[in-house]
């Protein structure tokens, strides 16, 4: 019982105390504001990454990154520590992520549609093939439902169950989903099964 | 069984992504083991996979980003920014506030800007409204056809008619349909025959028919809009110019006529009485008339001022020669389409719910229980017209009804119900049976009435009939030549139903469908 006390007593190891995102938090709560940048600097990347991922292009990458990191900062003194910090965080960059979708498709009802927006640009006569670009575009033409989590998985190695809760719907829906994307793609890229070696 | 290996598919998906149970992933290997088609899939979503993990490219840092979520996070937004994401609801709430002090001291606002509305549309559909003479291009044929049988072409090709009727209660319903039977041609000419006109007399009744089309012109309205104005006065010209018809005919053929048509009317039909009638009706003019148009049906005034409309022609056709030609153009594309927007009628009967609309895909009915027809103390025709075709040849359609009996079903083709029918009528013979008599009573009872006997074992099958063509009739030959000629089909008709009974025996049903026909 006295040992168990005296473990209880013991400081926590002092390189997983500032690793913890849970501890940067507790601080943060506590009034220790610098801790957020520490925040920001781990994650930055993998929120930039998904948005980059989600909206299939980089032009707004930077500018939902920092709403969501301010919307993290504005939300921080709130966080109940009932999962991850990553799963909230990755939550929030999937709604901005579909907010802005949800502008962009509204926007695109008043824009005329472009000649080739069914086409993946690719010609597959031409000798300068570009696997990457087409698959890319493939990619883009997903419905947000399947590419989000899709990207989410291949790309940023997220599990089924982080996936599930940044997009907030069932493990076994991700699941399908996840392989719906796939068929998806099989059928996008039929016409160029030949160079992609299908 | 597609369902089957999209789920198998997806477990190996799962697989893939290493996110099966180790139960599942044992399970599924074993049978990775012994499935080709398992094999290639697995391998095609690895190649997917891979695919899709190398097609992105990694976004370049971005070295400012702190610094510049730093200073946002210094600059205080404005205390309006966090409301700023209600503002659609606030706008709605304004809205709501403002349409509700405004209808508060002005209550009509709505029924002014509804009838506003109504009167735009109305103003819209009565543009350019012409006589149906222009689109129709009508001739006496088509006047003559009016007068008997109650239907105007509303188009160059003669694709649709207006059709005018009465229902059992008597209320007046006009039809606009497309010509699905080929529309006879040759009435007049039937009736000229039957009455055996020399060519003064001819020309007499070409005048008669002649001097109503003027009258008739501005009955029956049309515009490029796919409108059709209709005015109620058009059931007395109808039945005026029957009159008048029948007047003629008593002038000149008195005899004959006698023998279809009854004493008692002959008497209506003097001249004198016929040009009362006429000049009752001319004088009798009603502004009023019924717009079918592809929003709506409705009711209005409407004034076709027929003087300016002459004179306007003959400016025109003083003019140039191919402004009327571009004139006659812009009205012979005319044709009602029985479009969504007719459809749209039936279920929103329009805003004058005095009528009842049926539409189908070629036929429009309207009846028009309430719309006032000018009073005009006509004979009655209907009974009439039983008589008149006897005179006509027997160029009406005649028809009559097989009680409907479960488990027996009647094919019927109706080509053209002036010249004839036939029709197949699998499963019954002389035992069956419609209620208490037995199917040969029916048939002897019905066929008697057209002068000639059917053997109801005959029709085991099928049974065709044909009228004598209306063409072949003369009214200055006996008629029981005319049966004769009649008989020697009916036993040519026979030797050949003889003939296709045998052959149609072998296709008869064993089963026939549960339903009926009406003929």
């Amino acid at each position: 019982m006295k040992i168990k006390k005296e473990k209880e007593d013991l400081p926590l190891p002092q390189i997983l105390n500032l690793d913890d995102d849970f501890s940067l938090i507790k601080r943060f709560i506590e009034g220790d504001e610098s801790t957020f940048n520490t925040l920001v600097q781990r994650h930055k990347e993998k929120v930039r990454n998904i948005i980059y991922l989600t909206l299939g292009n980089n032009d707004q990458v930077d500018d939902i990154a920092q709403e969501v990191f301010l919307t993290v900062y504005k939300n921080l003194g709130g966080f109940r520590f009932e999962s991850q910090f990553t799963t909230w965080l990755y939550r929030i960059t999937v709604n901005k992520c579909k907010d802005y979708l949800r502008k962009i498709k509204i926007r695109n009802i008043f824009t005329p549609i472009k000649d080739n927006e069914n086409d993946l640009g690719y010609n597959p006569n031409s000798e300068d093939t570009d696997i990457k670009e087409i698959v890319h575009k493939a990619i883009s033409k997903l419905p947000d439902k399947l590419r989000i989590p899709l990207m989410l998985k291949d790309i940023e190695g997220l599990s089924y169950q982080e996936i599930s809760e940044s997009i907030q719907c069932e493990i076994g829906t991700v699941k399908s989903r996840i392989f719906r994307a796939r068929e998806g793609l099989r059928n996008l890229l039929k016409p160029y099964e030949r160079e992609l070696m299908l | 069984m597609k369902r089957l290996y999209n789920k198998k598919y997806e477990q190996l998906s799962a697989y893939i992504d290493n996110e099966l149970s180790e139960e599942d992933i044992k399970k599924l290997e074993e049978e990775l083991k012994f499935s080709k088609q398992l094999q290639e899939k697995l391998a095609e979503l690895k190649k997917i996979k891979q695919l899709t993990y190398s097609s992105v490219k990694p976004i370049p840092e971005n070295p400012f980003f702190e610094t510049r979520l730093a200073s946002n996070l210094r600059v205080k937004s404005p205390w309006y920014q966090k409301y700023k994401k209600y503002s659609p609801v606030y706008g709605i709430i304004a809205l709501s506030i403002i349409l509700m002090i405004v209808l508060k001291y002005n209550p009509l606002l709505i029924d002014k800007v509804v009838e506003q509305q109504k009167s735009n549309i109305t103003a819209f559909y009565k543009q350019n409204l012409k006589p149906l003479l222009f689109a129709a291009d009508l001739t006496n044929e088509d006047i003559f056809n009016f007068a008997f049988y109650n239907r105007l072409p509303l188009n160059n090709d003669r694709k649709q008619y207006l059709q005018l009727g009465s229902d059992k209660n008597g209320n007046q319903f006009f039809e606009i349909k497309t010509a699905g039977l080929t529309p006879n041609s040759s009435n007049l000419e039937n009736f000229i025959k039957g009455l055996n006109l020399n060519v003064k007399q001819q020309k007499q009744l070409d005048s008669i028919l002649t001097s109503h089309v003027s009258d008739l012109q501005s009955q029956v309205l049309v515009n490029d809009k796919n409108t059709v104005a209709i005015n109620p006065n058009i059931w007395n010209y109808n039945k005026a110019l029957a009159a008048d018809l029948i007047s003629f005919a008593t002038n000149v053929d008195r005899y004959n006529l006698q023998k279809v048509i009854p004493p008692n009317y002959e008497k209506l039909y003097n001249a004198q009485k016929v040009a009362q009638i006429i000049n009752d009706i001319k004088s009798t003019k009603t502004n009023k008339y019924i717009f079918l148009t592809p929003d709506s049906i409705f009711s209005d005034q409407y004034s076709f001022n027929q003087q300016e409309f002459n004179k306007e022609m003959q400016r025109w056709s003083k003019e140039m020669q191919k402004n009327m030609q571009e004139f006659g153009k812009q009205f012979s594309n005319f044709n009602i389409q029985f479009g969504q927007g007719f459809a749209k009628l039936k279920k929103d009967s329009s805003w004058d719910k005095n009528f009842e609309v049926y539409i189908d895909s070629n036929i429009c009915r309207v009846h028009i229980p309430k719309v006032e027809i000018p009073q005009i103390n006509l004979p009655e025709m209907n009974e009439l017209n039983i008589n008149l075709d006897s005179l006509t040849n027997y160029l009406r359609s005649f028809s009559f009804r097989f009680p409907s009996h479960p488990g027996k079903n009647y094919k019927y083709f109706y080509s053209d119900s002036s010249k004839g029918f036939n029709f197949r009528a699998y499963g019954f013979d002389s035992t069956y049976t419609f209620g208490n008599p037995k199917m040969d009573s029916i048939l002897k009872k019905r066929f008697k009435n057209f002068g000639f006997k059917m053997n109801p074992d005959s029709l085991a099958s099928i049974f065709k009939f044909f009228m004598n063509d209306s063409t072949n009739y003369d009214r200055q030959q006996n008629i029981q030549r005319q049966m004769k000629e009649f008989q020697k089909q009916m036993e040519m008709f026979q030797k050949e139903m003889e003939q296709m009974q045998k052959e149609l025996k072998k296709n008869v049903p064993s089963k026939p469908t549960k339903k009926s026909v009406e003929i």
